[in-house]
């Protein structure tokens, strides 16, 4: 039985499907459910990752189901707001996700679905009840309906691009940093020659998503990435490569020779490409030098944030940046098929230090956390902004919810992102040292 | 004690006919709204929009020292971020987080426990259940546990019956959320001596404007009970002795006013908002004159309207057409303020109308008959399509869905955290404006971006979606 949440980062199933559709160019969502439900999802989602606003409103269709339905039933009234819906909304795939009430009433869904594709519509659904799961769950069920649903609706591509990789385990606005975050990835694996499937962001549609059977390779950069690749397995045996988290700075060149390796690539190609980047990356450790030693940018800090970014993050700033990492909290309540691997992995991060691994998603725990960890740096969400500034100790905003920052392609990962990452928490140690008359 | 006897109001439409859906000119409005039967309109398409729980954690945001537990599925619970961030004050936002077996099975012992963990976490002066859709079709028993609870620690609870469906009009999350606090937070009115201090009923407003209002009666030398916004629980109590209730808003704290007025006997004034040169003075002298001090509100309002006149100096928005899209009460008094400032209205979008407004209709019947009033909550498209043909020269609004308004090229301003109310208010929002209008570069580049919005929808009437319910 799970416990109550304070102030909860996770929001619902149905906020996860809708972030998830609402990143693909084209795909519509049509909400089945009660008028709030999309803009709590605005206000509680859109909002809080700046820039991230795809129609410039909350969801553009909502069935807004009264009492009537609740006590008759709601497929009469999905079916009138999904043929209106195709006749308003420009859009090439329209999915219908449902919510709690709707889904207690128990409305025919897949009937509806089906109704639709009858029609020549491009129809998908998935049952999204928000009792079902956080947000976590809405991004499988929302992936696991396209990669299911769209062979039904159009013939699979002749032809595939050699070399594709479709990349997984990257949630819209949990990671708040995704779009950028795909692109720098993408480049990466240009760098070697492939070709990226990013699937969500910039210039990226349901024909990303048909390219899906095509790829040579699923690369998984989170937990949540396991179970569409293993799905993918299962239809079209893709392999994969299944990491923790982001690769930011030199772990970059760790899954780029894995990848040279596993697909054969050309290896003096690689070694070129990170050669290249790897020299860069030290040149702006050598840069910044003479502030990080000024200014004390040395020292122990806590880092609040989903397991993929925790651990590219934690692992950069304590095996490159010489940062030491006290606490590590993992909001985004991982399976507990892989907790153990992610508490042995970050808990030794740097060789003979031990750093504190805790999950929780709950606000007043996280706080009282980060008050006895007694660290120096506080990197987490906007919502420990608070406790930072009751701590008095210099503080940067990276992880969900982000309501005080605007992002649009910001990077975190890879080399190019490790160099923002740098030039951000630097930014944010000077201009506490500037504030406190402390150099 | 029967009017708070129930435990939530009934809804603005069967309580005022309120129509969340409706278009036509003002002249039919007007019309329609003196006969006896309003017709219900629904929607065949519709977009997502605000819902009474919505609004009843707009309220439960304000009272200080409290916690808020919104008893289900964690998206209910979506929005408290929102507020968390906005950083108004200390409330602790909860929830429940309710499963599918608890959908199943009822959550009563869930909630129990919650309560009591944060009753010994934080001592609130109050607890705040907030109900929603999952409850209210599963019909889960919160007031035994409010009952126990309440008795056992001897805390203030707070049970707020919102359900996401039962009301069209996200407005009755408001009368919802009053009516519980009035039920379990005035105590017995008997108790409590008549005191000469008048109520300032204060509804979701932005902070800076309920300030404004205060310092104003402040200057008129009235003693204020400030509520429901950044109160603690106590205020309650003095209000039901106050001597009169002065709202704020004429349509969002209704019920509060009216409730205070036919249990405890505490007049409510009608009077629109202070917005507006003109709409501040009539404001103020309505209170005055019912506390006898007519000469000073005079003196005051003469003075600060010779001061705003010099501060918006060859302001005018003369030839200037302008959209406005508010809450209604507040679409009203920015109307009055637009005209006073020399503008014209192309139309109006409001996310209610009811009986409330009959008087406003009426007037506007008179002066203006073939304004075109559109009723929609969150219908950005039916807006888009009445703007694209209105081609109005500004949009002042304070919807979601500004950004998407933007789109057209349409100069805009938000209201949503601009404060309006008093002298100051004038001046803001003539400097925002002019802002505005003197430089349209951004709204230019965002025309370049496509609407989300098919050609063919442009070519149907804007109502097409709109339909007489058939019951």
């Amino acid at each position: 039985m799970p416990h109550y949440l304070e102030g909860s980062r996770n929001s619902c199933a149905l906020h996860g499907a809708l972030q998830l559709f609402e990143a693909i160019e084209g795909v519509v969502p049509v909400i089945h459910s009660t008028a709030g439900c999309g803009v709590q999802y605005y206000l509680g989602g859109t909002r809080m990752s700046g820039g991230n606003d795809p129609f410039g409103s909350p969801p553009v269709s909502s069935s807004n189901i009264g009492q009537k339905h609740v006590v008759f039933g709601g497929g009469s009234r999905l079916r009138e707001q999904l043929k209106n819906t195709v006749k308003v909304v420009q859009g090439d795939l329209y999915a219908i996700v449902t919510g709690c009430s709707t889904e207690m009433v128990g409305d025919d869904i897949p009937a509806m679905a089906r109704e639709g594709r009858d029609q020549d519509w491009p129809v998908i659904y998935a049952n999204t009840p928000g009792f079902s799961g956080d947000v976590h769950h809405g991004y499988h069920l929302a992936v696991k309906a396209l990669i299911e649903q769209l062979p039904d609706i159009w013939k699979k591509p002749e032809e595939f691009p050699s070399g594709l990789v479709n990349i997984w385990g990257i949630i819209p606005n949990q990671d708040p940093f995704w779009r950028g975050n795909l692109q720098e990835l993408g480049r990466l694996l240009e760098g070697i020659g492939l070709v990226p499937n990013l699937l969500l962001g910039s210039e990226q549609s349901v024909a990303s998503w048909q390219q899906i059977p095509g790829a040579v390779l699923n690369l998984v950069l989170s937990p949540w990435g396991e179970l569409p690749a293993r799905l993918l397995e299962e239809r079209y045996a893709t392999s994969s490569i299944i990491l923790d988290g982001l690769p930011i700075g030199t772990a970059t060149s760790t899954l780029l020779r894995r990848l040279t390796e596993q697909l054969k690539l050309d290896t003096i190609r690689t070694e070129a490409f990170i050669a290249r980047e790897d020299s860069r990356l030290n040149f702006q450790f050598a840069r910044l030098a003479d502030s990080y030693y000024r200014a004390g940018f040395q020292r122990e800090f806590t880092l609040v944030g989903e397991s993929a970014q925790v651990v590219g993050i934690a692992e950069f700033l304590g095996t490159s940046f010489g940062l030491l990492p006290r606490t590590l909290i993992l909001t985004d309540n991982p399976p507990d098929s892989v907790r153990q691997r992610l508490v042995t992995r970050l808990a030794a991060i740097v060789s003979g230090y031990d750093s504190e691994v805790i999950f929780s998603e709950d606000r007043s725990e996280i706080s009282d956390i980060i008050r006895s960890s007694e660290a120096q740096l506080i990197l987490g969400s906007s919502l420990e902004r608070e406790v930072s500034v009751e701590l008095g100790i210099p503080f940067l905003a990276l992880s969900f919810p982000l309501a005080d920052r605007i992002v649009l392609e910001r990077s975190y990962a890879g080399y190019r992102g490790a160099t923002t990452l740098l030039e951000d928490i630097g930014t944010a140690l000077l201009a506490f040292s500037r504030e406190y008359h402390l150099c | 004690m029967s009017l708070l006897r129930p435990k939530a109001p009934r809804s603005r439409e069967k309580r005022l006919d309120t129509l969340g859906a409706w278009l036509g000119t003002v002249s039919v409005a007007s019309k329609e709204f003196a006969g006896d039967e309003i017709p219900q309109r629904i929607r065949t398409f519709a977009q997502s929009s605000n819902d009474d729980l919505l609004y009843a954690l707009r309220i439960l945001a304000g009272i200080r020292d409290s916690v808020t537990i919104i008893h289900g599925p964690r998206g209910c619970a979506a929005a408290g971020l929102h507020h968390i961030a906005s950083r108004r004050n200390n409330t602790h936002w909860i929830v429940t987080n309710l499963d599918e077996r608890d959908t199943i099975m009822g959550a009563d012992g869930k909630l129990r426990k919650s309560v009591v963990a944060l009753y010994r976490r934080y001592h609130p002066s109050v607890v705040f259940i907030v109900g929603n859709p999952v409850i209210a079709i599963n019909n889960d028993d919160i007031q035994s546990v409010v009952e126990e609870l309440h008795e056992e620690l001897g805390l203030s609870i707070v049970p707020v019956y919102v359900t996401g469906f039962s009301s069209q009009n996200a407005v009755s999350g408001y009368d919802t959320a009053l009516h519980s606090l009035l039920k379990y937070l005035t105590g017995e009115a008997s108790a409590i001596e008549k005191n000469e201090s008048l109520n300032l009923l204060s509804v979701a407003e932005h902070p800076q404007d309920r300030k404004e209002a205060q310092h104003l009666l402040e200057e008129l030398g009235i003693t204020l009970n400030v509520f429901p916004d950044d109160s603690t629980i106590d205020v309650f109590r003095l209000a039901v002795a106050a001597r009169a209730s002065i709202p704020l808003c004429p349509d969002a704290p209704e019920y509060l006013g009216a409730i205070l007025q036919q249990k405890y006997k505490v007049p409510l004034l009608d009077v629109s908002r202070p917005v507006g040169i003109e709409g501040t003075g009539r404001w103020l002298k309505s209170i005055a004159t019912l506390l006898g001090k007519e000469d000073t509100a005079e003196e005051l309002h003469s003075g600060k309207a010779a001061e705003i006149a010099r501060q918006l100096g060859s302001f005018s928005l003369k030839g200037v057409k302008v959209y406005i899209s508010l809450s209604s009460a507040n679409a009203f008094s920015v109307l009055d303020l637009v005209e006073e400032l020399g503008g014209e209205i192309a139309g109006l979008t409001l996310t209610h109308l009811d009986r409330l407004h009959i008087r406003h209709l009426d007037e506007l019947a008179a002066r203006n008959p073939s304004l075109q009033i559109h009723v929609s909550d969150g219908q950005a498209f039916e807006e888009i399509s009445i703007l694209r043909t209105l081609t109005p020269d500004l949009y002042l609004g304070d919807s979601t869905h500004v950004a998407q308004v933007a789109r057209l090229g349409i100069p805009a301003v938000s209201l949503e955290s601009l404060a309006l109310v008093g002298y100051s208010g004038v001046v803001r929002l003539a400097r925002r404006i002019k802002i505005a209008l003197a430089n349209h570069s951004y709204g230019d580049s965002l025309a370049k971006v496509n609407s989300p919005y098919k050609d063919a929808w442009f070519r149907r009437s804007h109502n097409w979606h709109i339909k007489q319910e058939v019951k």
